[in-house]
Parts: structure tokens; sequence; C-alpha cells
């Protein structure tokens, strides 16, 4: 039976919050360096197990170090929040001022629709659901441009609820219209379809499904205006997870019983 | 202060070993200590956020290079020499100040 040896970067690599960039950027520098410091030390006559010790313990950083370099590596944005004091409130406020900007806004567009009328019932949820899109959106451009680092667990987590929301969206927006054709359908079948009270039922119908695309594509393109730097990070944790897979030492034989 | 002496201690140690010409992180931490005679040594990786930090403010270029695999060799600036010597004459000093007060109060 053989164990394998956790690698000396993992918990670099886990404990560090900084952007994948610099995460990676690090873990090959220290790497390199615990890599010529024990061929050093080899040349000097350190036995190799010694040699690697020693030099994994000068280059490896410990909690202060992680603690400087997280702080000298956090995105200006975020330095400037946190010396400003407004570390823990930000998210807090971002979500708030999202919120209430997105149901605002779903109001006014709701209210000028015409929708609020015969479907408040499915009107309401369409404001609750942008207020969401808002938040979960906030949340996320926080961690990048704030924190510097998204991990792929939350990151997956956002996404999934962003998806879930968006697709909330457009079945509101769809049952809604459904609503109305529903519900204009008896008084224009008794008004013989006269041309004007159909147009406008199709003008609310087409509203509330309006309503929905909207909200959908309000959440979509604000996905999409913070896609761009989740692929550039998807794709430097890519070559983290390389970096990992090309250096992992060899396994080590655990003790026999 | 005394984080502040030795954070400045530490990067002029840096610049200083960087001085003599471009290395790698763990020369710098193996020149540091030889040079001291092991009165200083960088551990645990206290040596990248000096470096970082030098780099940052621009007294010390990092660049990226070798083959295969990825290495970065750090070589002084002209802003980090002149900080250098500024830093030596500063130091030079404070602990000649400091000297003679702890000598005055070994005397009495």
């Amino acid at each position: 039976m053989r164990r394998r040896r956790p690698h000396p970067l993992a918990d670099v690599e886990r404990d560090l919050d900084v952007s994948p960039r610099h995460r990676l950027d690090l873990l090959e520098e220290v790497s390199a360096d615990a890599e010529g410091l024990r061929g050093e030390l080899e040349r000097r006559g350190h036995p190799p197990e010694r040699a690697r010790r020693a030099a994994l313990n000068q280059v490896v950083p410990a909690e202060e170090a992680l603690a400087e370099l997280e702080a000298q590596h956090a995105p200006r944005l975020g330095r400037w929040v946190r010396a400003a004091g407004w570390g823990d409130r930000v998210e807090r406020l971002g979500i708030a001022t999202g919120a209430v900007l997105a149901g605002a806004a779903a109001c006014v567009a709701l209210a000028r629709s015409g929708p609020l009328g015969s479907a408040p019932a499915l009107a309401w949820p369409q404001v609750v659901v942008v207020a969401l899109l808002a938040a979960n959106w906030t949340r996320a451009a926080k961690r990048l441009w704030i924190d510097g680092d998204l991990r792929p667990e939350p990151r997956r987590h956002l996404w999934q609820r962003q998806a879930g929301l968006i697709v909330a969206a457009v079945a509101l927006g769809a049952l809604g219209a459904a609503w109305e054709g529903y519900g204009a359908y008896e008084t224009l079948a008794a008004a013989d379809f006269a041309p004007s009270a159909t147009w406008a039922a199709v003008r609310r119908i087409i509203a509330c499904a309006a309503v929905g695309l909207g909200t959908a594509i309000f959440g979509l393109f604000g996905w999409l205006a913070i896609t761009p730097r989740l692929i550039n990070d998807e794709m430097i944790e890519r070559r983290i997870a390389a970096f990992f897979a090309a250096s992992r030492p060899p396994p080590t034989p655990s003790r026999r019983r | 202060m005394q984080v502040r002496l030795s954070k400045r201690i530490n990067e002029l140690l840096v610049l200083a070993v960087l001085e003599r010409g471009p290395a790698h992180g763990y020369q710098i931490a193996l020149s540091v200590e030889e040079r001291t005679g092991g009165a200083f040594s960088f551990q645990h990786g206290t040596l990248y956020p000096i470096l970082h930090r030098l780099e940052a403010e621009n007294r010390v270029r990092g660049e990226w290079g070798g083959g295969g695999r990825r290495r970065k060799t750090y070589e002084i600036t002209d802003a980090g020499r002149a900080d250098l010597e500024a830093g030596a004459d500063e130091l030079e000093r404070q602990f000649r100040a400091l000297m003679r007060l702890l000598g005055g109060t070994h005397a009495a």
C-alpha cells in the first residue's frame, strides 16, 4: 500500500486568497526556488531528505507571509475599500442598493407595461427575481474585484443561482402572458374579437412576455459582463491544476503495522 | 517601531544582495544568511512579501525566465540603488545613536 504525500504547496494554494494569476505566479516562483535551494544544499553535502525539508522550510510561505502577500496582491479597489473601513459593509450595501434599484426599475417597467392590473400575482415575483439577480451579481462582483478571489465552488453556486433566476424570469413572463391571454379570451369572444380590443389584449400579453424576457436579459448580460474575468480565472486555475499534476512528489510507502 | 525597523532592515538586506547582481529568491535568502553569518535569515517564505513589495515599488525588477519551468530572477533598479544608499546611511545613524545610548547605560 503506497500513500501519496500531499504537495508541499497545497496549503499555500488553498489558503492564499488572491487572484488565480497571482496564486500561480507565487506557486511557480516558490516551487522553482525550493528546487534550486534543495539542489544547492545537496551540493553542499546535505542528505537529500534534509536538504528538501530545509529548502521547504525556508521558502514555503507560512501564515504571516501569506497574510502579507494577500494584502499586497489584493485588487486596488479592495485595498481602497478596506483602507476606508468598508470591508464588511460593502457586500451588504451593494446587495441592498442593487436590489432596491432593480426592484424600483422593475416596478416602473411593470406599471408602464400594465400587467399589474391583471396579473399582480406574477408581477411581484418578477420584482423579487430582478432583486435576487442584482444581489447575486453583486456578490460575484464583490468576490472578484474586492476580495480578488472567486474559487470554482462558490463560482459554480453563484452561476447556478443566476441561471435558475434567469429561467424563473422567463417562466414568470410566459406564465404572465398566458394568464393575460386566458383572461382576455372570454371578453374578446363576447366582443366578437373587435380589432381594438384584440390589439389591447395582444399588447398586454406582449408586455408580460417582454418583462420576463427583459429580466432574463438583465441577468444574462450582468453575468456576461463578468464572464471574461471568469474565463481568464478558469484558464489559470487549469494551469494551477497542471502545475500540481506535473510536480506531484513521488508516493511514499506507508509504514507497516 | 520594531516592525517598521525590521521591515526596513530586511529590504536593505535584499537590495544589498541584489546590488552584486541579479539573483533568484533562494539565492538572495542564502546570500543574506551567509553574508551576515546567520544573524539574519528568511524563513517560512518571509522573503516573498519583501521582494514583491520592492518590485511593486519599482526598487527591484522581477523577470520570468527559464525553459520548461518558469523561474523568477530579480535585479536592482536605479531607484533601488538610491534607496539602498539612503537607507544604509539612515540605519548607520540610527544604530550609532542606539549604541551610544546602550554604551552609556552599560557604562553607568
